[in-house]
């Protein structure tokens, strides 16, 4: 118990205390950094009712997040399934497609905005050589596109995650099933529904939350790639806050949204544990 | 036994996805070694020999060398008090018994699902308060709490594999807590605490929200924060943003590949379960 102390120390100071002023904040009206007049709920009506940027930052998030924790443990599934499958050089693939993971949000931002830059970006290139008109292709700056192509480098940054995940369980489950289920005239994809996904539930479930509560905060890709624009198209709540906050100085306002944010994470976690959770249990017994 | 191996569709398949998903890391790279010129010449070429003007300039205009040490002040200490914090957290997790554990067990992974993004307000305010903004060690204790959650997590794992029966005679010897959980404890868990270490330095360096908030004066920035500097000359000269990416995302890059399987084992440990 009092090896645990200092964790508890360091949360109760840096995550409860703000935890709690930031709830006090959220109540009241600010003046720069200061909270000045206290006005119960109106930040948080204010956001729910009348903010337009709020609901499509709000309304973005949700969207992003959902197609983004589907893809990626999908697209993870997918590639664990083929690398799973080589004899060799499985470490090559391990590390080729987990390595966008460990190079900063910075730098991933920075490379795909030149992937997608007009005229010289990878995706104006390939079009042209192919004959397309791609003097107007611009997915970053088209508001219908933006989004989707943000998600393109989250996918290509965190998918590896998923697999590498998958790998390690997959390589754990155990053979006699497949020989078995093999023996008896089970085909690849027979196999992989009635014994890899299923037996897979619990990583799967595990996944599923990481990924909807590490998606929904997002920032930093977004606020390096289009800050937010064109005309809100990639806003999400977290990048309204930050301006809300830090341009606007709208402090308690701003931070109603974050407390909204909070709600929406806690509410989700709730919700998809307890979904998945029965079908987790069912596994393992 | 002809020497003629059947290629299958699935190896082709796999091979050709994972040269896509190199290719952006590997051009980036490559492109911090080339003129600024061919860049815009043959921008998706990767071209061979190395010239290495970009680098030169870019350390100089962004500053790189002062943002690496500060880069590195803060990625030690976080690694640092999240390794003491978490060692010692998950040594009493470990030995704790319900229902006690479970109410202490969800105070410690609070923060896995309270972000820090949703908390930048107050903490700006506070750190405003106690005099912390543009400071390391500051930017190093939030970077810990987002940290200490699943290193706990990840080394409770570890911790649930070493023997009673070795902590329980050390104990009957004389032993005192302390000295179990350095003498055996920690040794035996040596691969847990190498996994926890490099996860926690390379997510620590790739922080990017808290620099954000935290750090005002240019002479504190972070690498992360200093490559934003080079979002200005995006219009004039890429070849210096490319030289400088390089710079940043090279040693986590390195510490990966070198320690590819304990990071992997490290990170999968707390999610499959071992």
């Amino acid at each position: 118990m009092a090896f645990l102390l200092p964790t508890l120390v360091l949360l109760g100071g840096f995550l409860f205390y703000p935890l709690v002023y930031g709830i006090a904040l959220s109540a009241h009206d600010s003046q720069g950094f200061e909270p000045t007049q206290f006005v119960g709920l109106d930040n948080y009506v204010r956001a729910i009712l009348g903010d337009a940027v709020f609901h499509r930052s709000l309304l973005n998030t949700i969207v992003f997040t959902a197609a983004a924790v589907v893809l990626q443990t999908g697209i993870g599934l997918f590639l664990a399934i083929l690398v799973v499958g080589v004899r060799r050089g499985r470490t090559f693939y391990l590390v080729a497609f987990f390595a966008p993971f460990v190079l900063a949000s910075v730098a991933v931002g920075a490379v795909w905005k030149y992937l997608y830059a007009p005229f010289f970006g990878i995706a104006a290139t390939v079009g042209t050589a192919l004959g397309f008109d791609t003097s107007t292709v611009a997915p970053l700056a088209d508001g219908d596109t933006a989004l989707w192509a943000v998600m393109a480098a989250f996918l290509w940054r965190f998918a590896g995650f998923s697999m590498v995940v998958y790998v390690a369980a997959i390589q754990a489950l155990p053979r006699d099933y497949y020989d078995l289920a093999t023996l008896e005239g089970a085909s690849w994809s027979q196999r992989l529904r009635h014994i890899t996904w299923p037996l897979l539930w619990p990583q799967t479930f595990t996944l599923v939350l990481l990924s909807t509560i590490g998606t929904l905060r997002i920032f930093d890709m977004v606020w390096i790639m289009t800050a937010g624009g064109p005309a809100h198209a990639t806003e999400t709540v977290a990048t309204h806050v930050y301006t809300t906050a830090f341009r606007f100085l709208d402090v308690g306002y701003a931070q109603a949204m974050a407390m909204i944010l909070l709600l929406v994470i806690l509410l989700l976690t709730v919700v998809e544990y307890r979904i998945l959770n029965r079908r987790a249990e069912m596994v393992s017994s | 036994m002809t020497g003629l191996r059947r290629l299958r569709w699935s190896t082709v398949l796999l091979v050709a996805l994972a040269l896509v998903w190199l290719y952006p890391v590997v051009w980036t790279l490559t492109n911090a070694v080339r003129p600024t010129a061919d860049i815009y010449r043959a921008p998706w070429d990767l071209a061979w020999p190395p010239a290495t003007e970009n680098i030169g300039a870019a350390w100089d205009r962004g500053q790189l060398g002062a943002a690496l040490a500060n880069s590195a002040t803060v990625t030690a200490l976080t690694v640092a008090i999240v390794l003491v914090l978490s060692i010692a957290g998950a040594y009493a997790l470990t030995k704790l018994r319900p229902p006690g554990r479970a109410v202490l067990f969800m105070l410690v992974l609070a923060p896995l699902i309270i972000p820090t993004e949703v908390l930048i307000v107050p903490l700006f305010s506070m750190f405003r308060a106690l005099g912390l903004i543009n400071s390391l060690p500051g930017l190093a204790l939030v970077n810990a709490v987002a940290n200490v959650s699943f290193a706990t997590l990840i080394l409770t794992g570890y911790f649930r594999t070493i023997p009673r029966d070795l902590i329980d005679a050390a104990r009957v010897d004389g032993a005192g807590r302390l000295d179990v959980l350095l003498r055996i404890v920690i040794p035996l868990a040596r691969p847990g605490v190498l996994a926890v270490s490099v996860l926690v330095a390379v997510l620590t360096w790739n922080d990017f929200a808290g620099a954000l908030v935290l750090l005002q004066d240019p002479d504190t920035f972070t690498v992360q924060l200093a490559l934003t500097r080079f979002s200005t000359f995006y219009a004039t000269d890429q070849g210096l943003t490319f030289a400088g990416m390089a710079i940043v995302i090279l040693p986590p890059l390195l510490l990966f590949l070198v320690l590819q399987r304990s990071f992997i084992r490290g990170l999968t440990a707390g999610v499959v379960g071992r």
